[in-house]
């Protein structure tokens, strides 16, 4: 049983990832239409969370490892080159945001690499997602198909529908977080883009039946009442949306659209469960052992309130409209009068050579010291005299410090009047 | 079977993924323990230096710790992109491991790192420092699950082999491994001297340029710096040392690939190797005699270091990156160690601050400690081949059914990527450097708690 509580906390994480990140590559392909003020608005918008966000696709992916290796070992071969793909465009896409935000002002540059790899990202997303569902080749818990095996019509047209899904998560989410002419055209733009995803869930649902290879088995009561059930939520959620765009209050749309998506995810999983990896490859064929699903499960089931508890605290502290934040100026630094450096007494070429050779025996006994070669002749000797030069060191910093400190060392230097 | 090619080709990639993302932790672990002490010294005291400080380092942390998290999330897939076999075998092992390295300290950063970065003049001051202590302490449980994970492939214990799939038979042995004992302390003491050093470096800057702006900072920043590295350098020295010789006792032939010797009729230490692996021997080597025997604890001079002949030919490491991953991290290391060392006399004698040839040192210093993590950790990786789970599974054995094609096109992907990355970075920092922190005005007496602290 075990195992399916694995599966259902890697679905967990990847339904979070398609609500929460869904959004921020959502904002950052619509920002590819938006203006220069705009598309730095939208960045800063998604810089406060993506880290969050993106979080959960790893969790999905490791808790699938550790849970289900079986799926993770077929999975993750076959579709290789759109996976790297999504990960090179998360890189660029953490990194047009990071510098863009980090730079201050607009940068055209960084905020097309933003948008421009969102998109990119989405893309290969879908592509995935349709090279899992169409069943990738496999023998014996390995991928066994070729290069380009992910590449079908089927695809494509998943790679066409989570893009839509993604921008109709971030017109949900400008409504929530912008004011003035962003949020004046979440009506037009969300409504038109549920349309689009309407249309194409049931393009992808229709031809389902066809591109996987598995037998869905919709005659099954329990099984075709679990899906009915949830086309039935995603519809309601769809209508809410349609009504709450352009309307207040701002956080409806992005509500209803976040239950739309988990109601699509849970209906797919609904069709298919419990096959993983089609066309027959199960929950409980890809299994890890009971000692690893029940560390896994306990490790994470235990700490999954406290995650979500921060985040959702985190995402409170940032919660309603994005305003810049308030720019807070340094107080001032005290300024002492500094006493003139007096110049260092030359203290004779004797002394200083004789100073140098000491400090420089001291050093390599140090070091000869601290690597223990002296272990051979008392075991305690290393220890003890690490202990010791640790301790030095820690009394001479401390010491150093404070006289430091009190000498004005680390304050401004007050002009000296004449 | 996998071809060879294909194994060549992935091996290349996960060690330049692997090497890059390194470089990225080795600042921002140690960063985000220096950001969360001086923001919490800021709101104790309200000395604005310290909220200078705070918001100067945190530009530099905040692009690396970005880059550093993508280029993760690339290597929790690679396992299963390249390495499927492996994949499959270790899941219901190194999968958990790294499972609960997600839930609780990956979380926890990414969970925090929005308020921290973002949430200065947005959340109280109070929530601003826990929001640090928490992203430095994620980053911490990060390094701790991680190194759990990278000890038990190099030294697996308590686990039962089910048709090729390892099964964990007893978790606190699994995760509390021997080798963790030992390279956990190691890695722990590197990240936070390799920052030290980054910091430290940075501010020796400032004070070689004599930035005026920047002086207080910079005096400040370096004191700390040398101060962390004074007390660190010795005791990293001795858990290192630790280190060696476990891998000696555990993983022979790790040693004898790093210490450069193929006979083993060597009492001296071997600072330079030309090894010739066809023929098993040296070309050239240049050596200290005896030396060899005093690090191993003979002060007679008489003990031989094994050599790499002892070893089957097919379960040798390549000597070439074993001994030289070894040699950078040691030798950096000993320049630290002597660096620290002139550093607290310097600081004991009141010239710290004015010596102009210590300090343009000290900006050598800068990559120091990344260098040596990076050496580090070539030798534990290179020198556990050709074992990827050693004694038990070979990297051979371990990687996914792909084409050439694939893994050729996404090396050369990465290695563009990766170029260009490093480049920006370095970049960055240089510019965020030459920029300096943001003024401070100064005032004749000491600063009141600011109106924003007492509400």
């Amino acid at each position: 049983m075990l195992e399916y509580a694995a599966y259902a906390l890697a679905l967990f994480s990847l339904g979070m990832y398609v609500v929460l990140d869904g959004y921020d590559l959502g904002v950052g392909m619509l920002s590819l239409a938006a203006g220069p003020e705009r598309r730095r608005e939208y960045g800063e918008i998604v810089a406060t969370a993506w880290d969050a966000n993106e979080s959960w696709i790893i969790l999905a992916g490791v808790v699938l490892w550790a849970g289900l290796p079986g799926a993770y070992s077929v999975v993750l071969p076959a579709v290789y080159l759109p996976l790297v793909g999504m990960l090179i465009a998360v890189i660029l896409r953490g990194l047009g945001l990071e510098m863009h935000s980090a730079a201050g002002g607009y940068r055209r540059g960084w905020a097309l690499l933003f948008g421009g790899a969102s998109l990119a990202a989405a893309v290969c997303q879908g592509l995935v997602l349709g090279a899992v569902l169409t069943g990738p080749r496999q023998e014996g818990g390995h991928f066994t198909g070729g290069a380009f095996d992910w590449l079908s019509p089927y695809s494509l047209l998943c790679a066409l529908g989570l893009v839509v899904v993604y921008l109709l998560a971030g017109a949900a989410w400008l409504q929530d977080k912008t004011d003035g002419w962003s949020r004046s055209r979440t009506r037009r733009t969300g409504r038109a883009l549920l349309a689009a995803t309407a249309a194409l869930a049931v393009v992808l649902g229709l031809l389902l039946p066809g591109a996987d290879p598995q037998h869905l088995r919709l005659d099954e009561p329990l099984r075709a009442a679990a899906f009915w059930l949830a086309v039935a939520v995603a519809v309601g959620a769809g209508a809410v949306a349609w009504s709450g765009f352009g309307r207040a209050p701002d956080w409806r749309p992005f509500a209803a659209v976040a239950t739309l998506t988990a109601a699509g995810l849970l209906a797919l999983v609904a069709l298919t469960a419990p096959v993983v990896v089609p066309p027959a490859s199960t929950v409980h064929q890809a299994a890890s052992p009971h000692s690893s699903e029940l560390f896994l499960v306990l490790g994470v089931g235990l700490c999954m309130p406290f995650v979500l508890a921060y985040n959702v605290y985190a995402w409170r502290s940032f919660r309603g409209k994005y305003t810049d934040p308030v720019e807070q100026v340094l107080p001032p630094l005290r300024a002492v009068p500094r006493a003139p450096v007096a110049p260092a007494s030359p203290s004779g070429t004797v002394r200083t050579v004789l100073r140098r050779i000491l400090l420089v025996v001291l050093g390599i006994l140090a070091t000869a010291l601290s690597q223990d070669v002296f272990g051979g002749v008392a075991e305690w000797i290393g220890p003890l005299g690490v202990t010791v030069l640790a301790g030095v060191a820690l009394a001479a910093w401390i010491a150093t410090d404070r006289r430091d400190l009190r000498s004005g060392c680390f304050d401004a230097e007050a002009e000296r009047t004449p | 079977m996998a071809s060879p090619a294909v194994v060549e080709l992935s091996r290349w990639q996960f060690a330049i993924t692997a090497v890059f993302h390194m470089t990225f932790p080795a600042l921002t672990v140690g960063l985000s323990v220096l950001l969360a002490v001086v923001y919490t010294v800021y709101v104790r005291t309200g000395n604005p230096l310290y909220l200078q400080i705070f918001r100067f380092w945190k530009k530099i942390f905040a692009v690396g710790f970005g880059l550093g998290v993508v280029a993760g999330t690339v290597m929790t897939f690679e396992f299963g992109l390249n390495w499927g076999t492996y994949a499959h075998a270790v899941g219901p092992v190194i999968g958990v491991t790294i499972g609960m390295e997600v839930i609780t300290a990956f979380f926890l950063e990414a969970g925090f790192i929005g308020l921290m970065l973002y949430g200065d003049g947005r959340i109280r001051p109070r929530t601003m420092a826990l929001a640090c202590w928490m992203v430095a302490f994620g980053t911490l449980l990060s390094t701790t699950w991680i190194l759990s994970a990278n000890s038990w492939m190099q030294d697996p214990v308590g686990y039962r082999k089910v048709d090729g799939q390892f099964h964990a038979e007893d978790w606190v042995s699994v995760l509390l491994n021997p080798a963790f004992a030992h390279r956990f302390p190691h890695m722990l003491l590197a990240v936070l001297i390799s920052a030290a050093w980054f910091v430290g470096g940075i501010s020796a800057w400032y004070l070689v340029k004599n930035r005026v702006t920047a002086q207080p900072m910079a005096r400040r920043c370096l004191s700390i710096a040398l101060g962390v590295l004074g007390v660190l350098m010795p005791i990293q020295l001795y858990v290192g040392d630790g280190t060696a010789v476990f891998m000696g006792q555990h993983q022979l032939p790790k040693l004898e690939a790093f210490e450069g010797n193929w006979k083993s009729d060597n009492n001296g230490y071997n600072l330079l190797v030309v090894p010739d692996t066809e023929r098993g021997e040296n070309r050239l080597h240049v050596e200290v005699p005896y030396l060899g025997s005093v690090i191993a604890q003979d002060l007679s001079g008489k003990t031989n270091t094994p050599g790499l002949l002892q070893t089957p030919p097919d379960e040798r490491p390549n000597m070439w990156t074993t001994f030289y991953g070894f040699r950078a991290m040691y030798f950096t290391a000993l320049l630290m160690f002597a660096t620290a060392f002139a550093g607290v006399v310097l600081r004991l004698r009141r010239r710290l601050f004015d010596s102009p040839r210590f300090l343009r040192w000290m900006v050598w210093m800068t990559p120091a400690g990344i260098i040596a993590i990076t050496g580090g950790w070539i030798v534990a990786e290179t020198g556990r081949q050709p074992w990827v789970v050693y004694g038990q599974l070979r990297t051979a054995d371990a990687v996914s059914h792909l084409s050439v094609f694939e893994v050729a096109t996404t090396l050369a992907g990465f290695v563009l990527l990766y170029v260009t990355l490093l480049a920006i970075w370095v970049r960055y920092i240089v510019r965020t450097v030459k920029a300096g922190p943001e003024p401070l005005p100064t005032g004749p007496a000491a600063p009141d708690v600011p109106e924003a602290l007492v509400a």
